[in-house]
């Protein structure tokens, strides 16, 4: 009999090992299904709340045979509750989300962030960095992690400009600080790069990029050839909201870039894996289609029974992530998705349907109004 | 007569009218129930126990008093209970003589009801309200917050909007409290209207040990199931099966679930957040501590809690938020007829 850690150590090793194949273009080590069922039984096992779900929907993990049939987690959960299959004590790194609603943040505790690293890279380097041939200058227009700990994307960001980077040790990446924007510092980097013909990659949040496209107002930021620009995440009420054709077309005129150079990045902290669109990848792919790794798969599914819709309907995101070893290896988000050819679509939360009386909707008290 | 009494006599005729319309209600109740979707003996409920017909002298004084006066009145009831469209029509009529109700157009029933019972040839029934048209007067919203804000930007300047927003109950219970009872006065509080009433109880805490918060929340599905065999649930919207069913798993995660045949009741330890279920006879329960932890743990809902209900009320006075309502439980959907059933500031 081995120990729960060990256990979790195989898995991922597992894990990673579908990254690896990725990365090498092997065909991936076993079926996804094997993993996911694994993944389930292991976090039954270790996780009691996980236990109790799938008692609740009458599932028992131990017969499964099939990813699908995994009860989903709800990313509420991870707000009321430790979503997690190993010891509090045990946990180095807790990702937290930005959102405070009634008191409490969610938080997505993890053992190791090894597998998190690997996939998180692999497939960043692939939807971002694929054709480009070395190292080149990383400005990430977000809080850095030093700044925000326990934001995953602030991580990501740090990851990424570390391993794609080429700025010397102790040569920052970041700028933005608190919500201030160091435009200066950002020319500056750029323009050492047009010196010298490098493209730069952008990381950057909506907001921030919103803010950077007000303090230009109608001029330009031109970037060097072959330059792309990494889009993510919400507004969360900190700058005024652009449609995301809207903003794709702003900043494909600021910066001076075609519009597939600009990526839009879907992730969440509840997860392990990251969705991309594949603009850069495929030339002329439509913006709005997010690709998945292997490793992971994006469902879309009814609000009541969970069950998948048929391909070509919107339905609620339920997201399999086999990086989630320690946690919950399917998420159910709250935003809308539709199965289209090369990957799937974000289409926001859903607009809800015309309240019934005067009691507040559940939306309304989170103040949930766009995906995040 | 003094202009005073004038609109207490306005007040009271438009309490005379939902008298007539409750009289009659054989003939629309069949409507009210398509239109809103409760049960047919959930709308008997609501005329039987949840109308103000009866109101005291003092509390129709005191919402006189709390109404402005105004060349004319506009109302939009776009999201309410039923029952609302009585104190909407109450207030603009205090408020003028002159007065224009549109009702909602998912359910009109009721208020055209009413405006007709009244028979008064200055109040009178819009389907359609341009709003950037109204010259002068008050303009009364009842909706979602985004709603009143569409309605504040289009009205001219000199326009006064009255907003009233969307909210929602929280029931305290002390430790002094006897479950049983205090189980099926919150279960009469959640059944009416399906819970959909903004002062509809959502959350209930419940002071002293875990295991007592525990044990209420299954006494209270106990009780939701026995009211629900008299007064069953109507339809449940898609939004509301959908979140329940979040809501539900969410729970499960971390706590207890009793699901009943047309109920859930969530409880979750102390440690965690509140959540809020969605409307349709959904409960959740949470432990306090103390009167000062339901203060701290209703922290940014407080902003949306339009009632308290309580068996307590002098004991939890320091935990409600400044503009709820406070009643006994039991007695949370029927508020007195004196002002706005929201009370929070504009």
């Amino acid at each position: 009999m081995t120990s729960p850690l060990a256990d979790s150590d195989a898995l991922h090793a597992r894990a990673r090992a579908f990254v690896s194949a990725f990365e090498a273009g092997r065909p991936m080590p076993e079926p996804f299904d094997g993993l996911a069922c694994d993944l389930v039984r292991f976090q039954a096992a270790h996780a009691t709340g996980y236990a109790r779900l799938c008692r609740a929907r009458g599932v028992d993990p131990s017969t499964i045979r099939t990813a699908g049939a995994a009860p989903a987690v709800p990313t509420e959960a991870f707000r009321v509750s430790r979503v997690s299959a190993f010891p509090e004590a045990e946990t180095p790194v807790t990702f937290r989300t930005s959102g405070t609603t009634l008191g409490a943040r969610g938080s997505h505790a993890m053992r190791t962030t090894a597998s998190y690293d690997a996939a998180a890279l692999a497939f960043g380097r692939w939807a971002l960095a694929s054709d480009l041939t070395g190292r080149v200058p990383v400005v990430a227009l977000a809080p850095s992690a030093a700044e925000a700990p326990d934001s995953s994307l602030s991580h990501m960001l740090a990851l990424f400009a570390e391993a794609l980077g080429d700025a010397p040790l102790g040569e920052r990446s970041f700028f933005l600080e608190g919500e201030v924007l160091d435009v200066a510092g950002l020319d500056e980097r750029v323009a050492r790069a047009s010196v010298r013909g490098q493209p730069v990659l952008v990381l950057a949040t909506s907001f921030a990029l919103v803010h950077l496209l007000e303090a230009l107002d109608d001029a330009t930021f031109r970037l060097p050839e072959g330059s792309r620009v990494m889009q993510t995440g919400g507004f969360k009420g900190r700058s005024r909201e652009l449609e995301p054709a809207v903003l794709r077309r702003e900043l494909a005129r600021a910066f001076r870039i075609p519009e597939g150079a600009i990526v839009g990045e879907y992730g969440m902290t509840e997860l392990s894996s990251q969705f991309y669109e594949s603009t850069l990848r495929s030339p002329g792919g439509g913006p709005g289609v997010y690709a998945e790794p292997p490793w992971a798969r994006v469902i879309p599914v009814d609000t009541e029974r969970l069950e998948p819709v048929p391909d070509g309907e919107v339905g609620i995101a339920r997201i399999e992530d086999l990086m989630n070893v320690d946690s919950a290896f399917a998420v159910l988000a709250s935003d809308r998705v539709r199965r289209v050819p090369g990957g799937f679509e974000l289409l926001g939360r859903a607009p809800g349907s015309a309240p019934r009386g005067c009691s507040i909707a559940v939306d309304d008290i989170l103040g949930r109004t766009r995906p995040s | 007569m003094t202009r005073r009494e004038e609109r207490v006599t306005r007040v009271r005729a438009v309490v005379d009218a939902a008298r007539r319309v409750t009289d009659g209600r054989a003939t629309i109740a069949a409507h009210i129930a398509r239109a809103t979707g409760l049960s047919p003996e959930g709308v008997e409920l609501a005329f039987e126990r949840h109308l103000e017909l009866e109101p005291i002298e003092t509390d129709v004084a005191k919402l006189v008093e709390q109404s402005a006066e105004a060349p004319s009145v506009h109302v939009i009831l776009s999201a309410n209970v039923f029952v609302g469209a009585l104190r909407a029509l109450a207030i603009a009529r205090a408020t003028s003589v002159r007065v224009t109700v549109r009702p909602s157009r998912r359910d009109p029933v009721f208020a055209r009801a009413l405006v007709e019972a009244l028979g008064e040839p200055q109040v009178s029934l819009a389907e359609a309200l341009a709003v950037a048209a109204i010259e002068e007067g008050e303009v009364h919203v009842y909706g979602r917050d985004e709603t009143i804000a569409l309605v504040r930007e289009q009205v001219k300047p000199g326009v006064v909007v009255r907003g009233h927003g969307a909210g929602m109950g929280v029931a305290l219970v002390s430790t002094a409290a006897a479950s049983v009872p205090s189980a099926e006065a919150i279960a009469a509080d959640v059944v009416a209207f399906d819970q959909r009433g903004c002062l509809s109880p959502r959350v209930v805490m419940v002071e002293g040990a875990e295991a007592r918060a525990l044990a209420l929340a299954k006494t209270l599905s106990g009780a939701l199931d026995a009211i629900g065999a008299r007064i069953p649930r109507g339809a449940l919207t898609d939004d509301e099966r959908a979140q329940a069913r979040r809501y539900s798993d969410s729970v499960a995660f971390g706590g207890e679930v009793f699901v009943g045949t047309q109920h859930l009741v969530g409880y979750l330890p102390t440690s965690a957040a509140l959540l809020v279920p969605p409307t349709g006879r959904h409960v959740h329960v949470a432990q306090i501590s103390s009167v000062d932890d339901a203060r701290v743990k209703l922290g940014d809902l407080a902003r949306h809690v339009v009632a308290v209900g309580t068996d307590d009320l002098a004991r939890f006075a320091p935990a409600v938020p400044p503009h709820a309502r406070t009643s006994l439980l039991g007695a949370m959907q029927r508020p007195p007829l004196d002002g706005p059933v929201d009370r929070r500031p504009q």
